[in-house]
């Protein structure tokens, strides 16, 4: 177990490098002249190229590379040429909010899909059933811009239940204790969730039910619902540890929508603006970090379903 | 024969007075219907058994038959769309059609408890084997959770499982599929039940951890003071196992009776006709199996007359219009046929197509004595499992270790032994699909194994293979005249109408009409596919012909058939073939030679008659003995004999003679060194140390056993 550890970090941090090798020189290809960029149309070209030099940009394309990983190895994300702040400084500020609205809309997906899948299974091709994947798929194709749009046109414009725009603020405090705020961003993230998750929970619950060990516990005079509970749960739901994992990440970046659209100050809204403004070491450490936590993201999962099922055994 | 006759209502279970009121099950004229979108089939019509205290009744029909169905009806349990439609099932005075949900949950498990055939699914994967065996417990019993622990212990001592308090943390998969059913057992014999349905509990094992299973279930019926139902296909189980049989075909009992007089007196001539297509250790072998015609009825149409009627050789046009009905005799033997077999009749001479065999005789391989179309030379097949620990060493399967034989133009050599004994894996090997390790594959002069792709290219189609599931083997997207065509085209054969021809030659072949081409694999029966199977194995007219388990997905009648398809098959084209088999009696059926395989290694190797008739090395006298034969009377053999315990690791194999961890004769010497492979008298060898008989000893009758 410990030695499979030790082994999937050692990929992992190989799979960093290439992704920050791969992103640093696909950004300079977009824009190679951040003296430009920082300093405006009407700079003199002097001032841009002193500012280049005066900054290391006019350095080969490999030693500016290499300097930055030196940079990173310290912990420094480098300056935002927008903000004027330490990147490191300006994602942490960020990272926290995205992660709570990501957290929160997971969680909330999770609580309906888990047993929403699990009573399509069981009642598969009942009404019940069908309207469910109906939903489903509709919500599934529904753009969450668009779903957050309809969302606050009836909730926050026809029946005023719910301000149209997030909690600005910077405390997690003011944000957890302001929950109406927060309703309509995290309800937009989690009905796209629930709509993958429900199906997905849905299939693999159909599949487990079709396995003897239900049969076996349904022999014992198990009533229906400890069948369900006992056995059909666990097994129903390690396909979707695995999905979650991987998913995270990609919640975060689904943020960018969501975050622009109810104006929450988070890791997307943030990528959007520096992307506006070619802030280029914002993108970069984005895009960095984006990939760190794909990483992390299938790690955790793979270890949480050894954790969930003793038969994978962690040391292949 | 004097026989009255019943209205069909009045049911089977009439037929016999209870024996002092000790009837603990009774189903009367039980009728099951199943909705399946539009369509409804009726698994089950009028059926009606019953089941004595301390007895065990067998079920024993084919696919369809209804009998397991039968099973989840008094289970209550039965599939989705499914219900009881007429009839009644009285147990021990409790009507069970119709009860309350909630009161049929309190008897399931407690009072009436099920096993199910071993699947690695029929526990729950994710759950410890001592929570799932103290589930039932603490259910019914309310039993608190050290005390269902403790019961649960109790039980995995009861099934014959050694070290039980450490089996109750282990989970599903550290367990093998013997002590999977083991648990299985006592799971449902936590509440001691009064009666124990087992449906197929053995059919997944192999016949040496069946024997025991099957022992273990008779030992515990007896000391618990249980009833048991025997669901199987198994004529042999039923004839070693039950007290009284029940054989159904078409959702319908068609004869039941005490099993001795069932068996002797056979009366339908659905059961007579199944009992002579079982391929038995004891038949003639010259002698062609009798295989029953067609295959089993749609169950969504109801007949007007006998549903055996259309395959029936006996059947007259009464067959076909009027339902027999029941006929009762003495003893409780009841039937429902309108040409019953005249008691005195023996089987196997059975009025019907009992072609005789073209004689070979058994000599004949050896006669030819020619240079062998294909040569096994010391194949070894070795793979690693699992990652290098962090010292290094990587483990590894010795799935196949020093293998030689050889196989002559127009000879059938037949490779057996239990699950995981290496026998696929060589089979592989045999046709180039799988390169050895080490060894050689000599195939007419020329070494295979050593050939790149490019030079093997031409003399594939010379080595083919046929699968046993013809379920997977088959696209199941491409109609069956692109299944025949493909190897024809791959090989560059022919223009597109003339392979369509080939292709309609090869299902006539095989008894296919041309029809079939344009069907896909789905639309087809178990037996049709294992059939085009087949005719695709032929397609390139091949020189060896490795067939895999051909007909362990077959039901018994459908068996026959195919049986004697592959035997005239051989015959016709001359064929080499290697037929790889657990079963004993389809290899002794099938096959002139016979090497038994045991961890990768060859036991004993030599003529059918050789092998079967004057075995010399104890594994296979155990396998023998565990086969059951379809047959009451037949002795049943010492325990001592059988083969015990369970295979060990192919990771670690035992040191010296590899079978000397189960073998009743091991000394120290089969510790120490490993016996080499000694010729007894001609082509007769074995690896043992003490061979059941001496190289010098004369051999006996051929027909001895």
């Amino acid at each position: 177990m410990s030695w499979y550890v030790v082994r999937r970090l050692a990929i992992s941090f190989l799979v960093l490098l290439g992704i920050s090798a791969l992103v640093f020189f696909l950004l300079h290809v977009v824009s190679d002249d951040p003296g430009r960029v920082v300093l405006g149309q009407r700079a003199s070209p002097q001032a841009v190229a002193d500012f280049n030099r005066e900054h290391g940009f006019d350095r080969p394309l490999v030693v500016q590379y290499l300097g930055y990983l030196d940079q990173l190895a310290h912990g420094d994300l480098g300056r935002s040429y927008k903000l004027n702040e330490n990147v490191g400084t300006v994602l942490r500020q960020n990272a926290g909010r995205s992660a709570m609205l990501s957290l929160a809309g997971l969680i909330l997906a999770l609580l309906i899909a888990v047993p929403l899948g699990i009573l399509q299974a069981v009642r598969r091709n009942s009404l019940v059933d069908r309207a469910a994947t109906a939903a489903s798929y509709v919500l599934y194709a529904t753009p969450s811009f668009l779903l957050g749009l309809i969302l606050i046109a009836v909730f926050s414009q026809s029946l005023p239940f719910f301000p149209a725009e997030a909690s600005q603020s910077h405390s997690a405090w003011v944000v957890l204790t302001d929950p109406r705020a927060m309703a309509l961003p995290v309800i937009t993230l989690a009905v796209t969730s629930v709509a993958i998750f429900s199906q997905y929970q849905r299939s693999s619950a159909l599949d487990q039910l079709g396995q003897d060990y239900i049969r076996v516990a349904r022999a014992k005079g198990l009533p229906e619902r400890s069948v369900l509970t006992r056995h059909l749960l666990r097994n129903a739901c390690l396909p979707l540890i695995t999905l979650v994992g991987t998913l995270i990440p990609s919640l975060l970046a689904g943020n960018l929508i969501v975050e622009s659209l109810f104006n929450y100050p988070g890791l997307g809204l943030l990528f959007l603006n520096s992307l506006q403004h070619e802030d280029y070491p914002v993108l970069l450490a984005y895009t960095l970090i984006g990939g760190a936590l794909t990483v992390a993201g299938n790690f955790v999962a793979d270890i949480a379903v050894a954790a969930a099922d003793s038969r994978i055994e962690l040391n292949k | 024969m004097e026989s009255h006759i019943v209205r069909a209502s009045d049911g089977f279970e009439n037929a016999r007075e209870p024996v002092d009121g000790s009837r603990v099950l009774t189903i009367r004229d039980l009728s099951v219907e199943i909705r399946r979108g539009d369509r409804i089939v009726h698994p089950v019509s009028g059926v009606g058994l019953a089941l004595d205290r301390g007895e065990t009744l067998g079920i024993v029909g084919e696919t369809g038959s209804g009998k397991s169905m039968t099973g989840l009806a008094v289970m209550g349990m039965l599939p989705d769309g499914g219900r009881v439609t007429g009839g009644s099932i009285d147990f021990g005075g409790t009507e069970l059609v119709g009860l309350p949900p909630d009161r049929y949950r309190a008897l399931r498990g407690n009072d009436i408890a099920m096993v199910f055939q071993d699947s690695m699914t029929a526990l729950n994967p994710t759950r410890r084997v001592g929570e799932q065996v103290a589930e039932p417990v603490r259910l019914h019993q309310g039993a608190s959770k050290r005390a269902a622990r403790a019961r649960a212990a109790e039980l995995l001592d009861l099934v014959g499982i050694p070290k039980p308090l450490e089996r109750l943390d282990d989970h599903p998969h550290q367990l093998s599929g013997g002590m999977r059913q083991r648990v299985m057992i006592a799971m449902a014999l936590a509440c001691e039940p009064r009666v124990v349905i087992a449906d197929e509990p053995t059919t997944a094992l192999d016949v040496s951890i069946q024997a025991e299973i099957l022992d273990l279930l008779d030992d515990l019926r007896s000391r618990l003071g249980m009833s048991m139902i025997l669901i199987t296909h198994d004529m042999g189980v039923i004839a070693r196992h039950a007290d009284r049989v029940g054989v159904m075909y078409a959702g319908r009992v068609a004869e039941t009776g005490p099993t001795p007089a069932l068996f002797s007196h056979t009366r339908h001539r659905y059961t007579h006709a199944l009992l002579s297509s079982i391929p038995s250790l004891t038949q003639d072998r010259r002698e062609q199996l009798f295989s029953i015609p067609g295959t089993p009825p749609d169950l969504s149409a109801s007949p007007a007359g006998c549903p055996f009627a259309p395959r029936c050789a006996a059947a007259t046009d009464r067959c076909h219009e009027e339902r027999p009905p029941l006929s009762v005799e003495e003893d409780g033997h009841t039937h429902t046929c309108w040409h019953p077999v005249a008691t005195a009749a023996g089987r196997t001479c059975s009025g019907a197509s009992a072609v005789a065999r073209p004689a070979v005789s058994p000599e004949t391989p050896a006669v030819r004595g020619t240079t062998p179309r294909l040569r096994v030379v010391d194949l070894r097949l070795e793979y690693p499992v699992g990652g290098r620990g962090l010292l290094g060493r990587r483990r590894t399967v010795k799935a196949v270790s020093g293998v030689s034989f050889d196989v002559a133009p127009g000879e059938t050599f037949g490779l057996v032994g239990e699950s995981g004994c290496g026998k696929s894996s060589l089979g592989r090997m045999l046709v180039a699909l799988n390169r050895p390790t080490s060894g050689e594959v000599v195939f007419d002069g020329a070494s295979v194994t050593g050939m790149s792709a490019r030079e093997l290219a031409p003399r594939r189609s010379q080595l083919q293979m046929m699968f046993q599931d013809s379920n997977s083997s088959l696209d199941p997207r491409m109609r069956v005249g692109a299944i025949l065509r493909e190897p024809l085209a791959i090989q560059g054969i022919g223009t597109r109408s003339a392979r369509t021809a080939r292709a309609r030659e090869l299902l006539g072949d095989v008894g296919l009409p041309s029809g079939v081409l344009e069907r896909y694999p789905h639309e087809l029966s178990g037996g049709q596919r294992q059939r085009v199977g087949l005719a695709r194995a032929l397609a390139l007219d091949p020189k060896v012909l490795v067939a895999d388990e051909p007909v362990s997905a077959l039901d018994v009648s459908i068996r026959s058939q195919i049986l004697n398809l592959m035997l005239r098959v051989q015959r016709e084209r001359e064929l080499s073939s290697v037929v790889i088999s657990h079963d004993l009696a389809v290899v002794r059926y099938l096959a002139d030679r016979v090497g038994v395989m045991y961890l990768g290694r060859l036991m004993e190797t030599g003529t059918t008659e050789e092998v079967y008739g004057s075995t010399a090395h104890p594994y296979t006298a155990g396998l023998l003995a565990a086969v059951p034969e379809a047959d009451p009377a037949a002795p049943r053999p010492r325990s001592g004999t059988r083969v015990r315990g369970e295979l060990p690791s192919p990771i670690d194999p035992p040191s010296g003679c590899r079978f000397r961890t189960r073998c009743p004769l091991a000394t120290e010497v089969c510790a120490a060194t490993e016996p080499a492979l000694v010729t007894l008298t001609g082509t007769h060898k074995a690896a043992c140390h003490h061979p059941l008989r001496l190289p010098a000893a004369q051999p006996e009758e051929l027909s001895a056993r």
